[in-house]
């Protein structure tokens, strides 16, 4: 009792240390982490086996890790090293395509291909916000795409705020559509061992309907907006030319075929049987031969706070996994759900969605894993229908706040430093509607294929 | 040869009289004076209607519903108060001697031997009064604005601040307008300006 009481404790001091944002959230999940090593395992279990499976690291050098000749799945007790790897690795391709231009190169393009008109612009924009968040992280997509953003508006006289709110919906809902587009997405298929094509056939076909009635809804939400400037789109100006956001015509080359393998490894990762940790680690290496010169300065430019972030994290949840409390919560579910399927997806999309709102929806998610896979066990439901309930529960509901996702916050703080303020008011407006929308979608859409 | 950069940062209670002083103090020494009029500049700059920043002015940033990632913060408050605070920095690089009010001035300009940080501070009969006088407002009112403004000033201070607002350690003069009034106060850190 002491021992789930001090996990419970930990953990919620976690959360509400995340929340206040008065620490850097790395620092939080570590200390957190390190207590729950301490306190947990050592005082309370004097369990080294717990400290040694928690920290998983042995597992990094198993062949399955790197390999999977079948379906094996990653293990989900404590650190999801496979996870951590997979997204230090995109990292650094990122940073690797950042330094040769490339994301401000295809915004110039796209917006040059539809002659610098803002309803197309923001139609355009919307939907490369998903594919590009399908496979790069989405403040990454979000980073380059608002300053973009704000660069044209400022240029054709149109307002950039409706335009990055939906540039940043569209982000998170790419995200729920593949295994790594979203980090509640990477750790759902680590821990549980599905494949980039299970996401992109499941979450995939749901973000996609989504995408089509979510852009026309945005689109009547701000056509009036949009309309305005419209008309004198034909004034003659000084567009930037595409190729001027390119510093480096070789790195750019490299940048982009590097890109393209990681995306063809990605599709194909279940067949070839390489796991996400390979083409992290792959990907990352493969852009550090080729960018020799400006290795330091890529390395330099990858966020390990995002990794330290993880390995606290999953401490924290390793510890509440180990003293069984996350079962108790999966037989709550079961509970107030009396094992029916349909009560149970609800249940979890939108609590999950609520709870992703507000507060991180990665702690959450990680969270969350070992509860459905539990639920799954003792109620003899499909655990991948519960799974795409968590991913979409958590992908969706992160849009409908500005801190509910990364991308959010990073969309508005570009806006806003660039002279465009957005508080809770103006975000919400129409991004709260959307995600219901979306979450209305994704609940029917799983009741009627899967239950 | 060019007059010696001096930059007077004033920090004050509401109800001190402290942005008067600032005021009085630019238009003798003939310095521009820095305070909300920061936002017409940033706004002119970044080609937008400053009225969209006004709301967020000097305003802490709103616990439990903002949220940093990467160094990037969702807060309209804290993203104006950088802005505010890279508009001084720019100015002070640039070599210019200006006067500026509040903002966390004494502690962004910290690196720059000119800047001369002082404190207005006054006792509390004396601030219900001038604001009773300034705002035209009751002795309750005047209370009430007093203790919500300096909670904030407070808080905006100490959020993106090591030292804490008020605290003497962080200035080099703290000073209490309401015991001479504030001419003599203006006269007085005048002489402590000519002195240093």
């Amino acid at each position: 009792m002491v021992t789930k009481m001090c996990a419970v404790i930990i953990f919620l001091v976690m959360f509400a240390l995340i929340i206040t944002d008065k620490f850097e959230r790395h620092l939080v999940t570590l200390g957190c982490g390190a207590a729950t090593l301490i306190v947990v395992f050592g005082f309370c279990m004097h369990s080294m086996d717990a400290v040694v499976e928690t920290l998983n690291v042995h597992n990094i050098f198993t062949l399955g890790f790197w390999y999977e000749a079948g379906s094996a799945s990653e293990s989900t007790g404590g650190i999801n090293w496979a996870t951590i790897i997979f997204i230090v690795g995109m990292m650094v391709m990122v940073e690797g395509m950042a330094k040769a231009g490339f994301f401000r190169w295809l915004c110039m393009a796209i917006a040059k291909l539809v002659h610098y008109r803002t309803i197309p612009i923001f139609v355009t924009f919307m939907i490369m916000s998903s594919v590009l968040a399908m496979f790069i992280d989405s403040i990454t997509v979000i980073l380059f795409l608002a300053a973009v953003t704000v660069e044209l508006a400022r240029l054709l006289k149109f307002n950039p705020v409706p335009m990055v709110l939906a540039e940043v919906f569209c982000a998170n809902l790419g995200g729920s559509a593949t295994m790594c587009g979203d980090p509640p997405n990477i750790i759902i298929g680590t821990s549980l061992g599905y494949s980039f094509a299970d996401f992109i056939t499941n979450t995939g076909v749901i973000a996609g309907i989504s995408l089509v009635i979510v852009v026309v809804f945005f689109y009547f939400c701000y056509r009036k907006q949009l309309i305005q400037s419209e008309g004198s789109a034909d004034e003659k100006r000084e567009y930037p030319s595409p190729a001027s956001a390119i510093t480096n015509k070789k790195d750019f080359a490299v940048s982009t075929v590097i890109f393209l393998v990681a995306v063809v490894m990605l599709v194909t990762h279940a067949q070839t049987g390489l796991t996400v940790a390979f083409i992290g680690l792959f990907i990352a290496i493969v852009t550090l031969l080729f960018s020799w010169k400006d290795a330091g300065k890529i390395l330099k430019g990858v966020d390990y706070k995002t990794a330290l972030f993880f390995v606290g994290l999953f401490v924290v949840v390793g510890g509440l996994e180990q003293t069984g409390i996350l079962v108790t919560i999966a037989s709550f579910i079961e509970k107030i759900s009396g094992g029916n399927l349909k009560l149970m997806v609800a249940i979890i999309i939108w609590v999950s969605a609520v709870a992703s709102a507000f507060i991180d929806n990665i702690p959450f998610a990680a969270t969350m894993i070992p509860v459905i896979k539990s639920l799954a066990q003792t109620t003899g439901a499909d655990l991948s229908v519960l799974a795409w309930a968590l991913s979409m529960g958590t992908d969706i509901g992160g849009s409908a706040t500005p801190i509910g996702a990364s991308a959010n916050v990073v969309g508005t703080s570009v806006a806003a430093r660039e002279g465009y303020p957005i508080g809770w008011g103006t975000y919400c407006k129409a991004n709260v509607p959307a995600t219901i929308l979306v979450l209305l979608i994704s609940t029917i859409f799983i009741w009627l294929r899967y239950c | 040869m060019s007059e010696k950069q001096v930059i007077i940062s004033i920090g004050r209670e509401y109800g001190s009289g402290g942005h008067a002083i600032a005021e009085q103090i630019a238009k003798n020494k003939n310095l521009p004076l820095y305070d909300y009029n920061m936002l017409q500049s940033i706004a002119d700059e970044k080609e937008v209607n400053v009225s969209s920043f006004e709301k967020y002015d000097e305003i802490p940033k709103i616990p439990f519903v903002s949220r940093t990632v990467r160094g990037f913060s969702n807060s309209p408050e804290e993203n104006l108060a950088q802005m505010q605070f890279e508009f001084l920095r720019k100015k002070a690089e640039s070599g210019e001697s200006f006067v500026v009010v509040g903002r966390c001035s004494e502690m962004v300009l910290k690196e720059f031997d000119c800047m001369i940080p002082i404190f207005v501070l006054g006792d509390m009969e004396a601030k219900i009064e001038r604001i009773m006088r300034v705002r035209e407002v009751s002795r309750e009112k005047a209370m009430q604005l007093i203790k919500t403004h300096d909670r904030m000033r407070k808080s905006y201070h100490n959020y993106y601040c090591t030292g804490k607002w008020g605290d003497s350690r962080n200035y080099e003069m703290s000073i209490n307008s309401s015991k001479i009034g504030l001419e003599e106060t203006v006269k007085i850190i005048e002489a402590y300006i000519e002195k240093r």
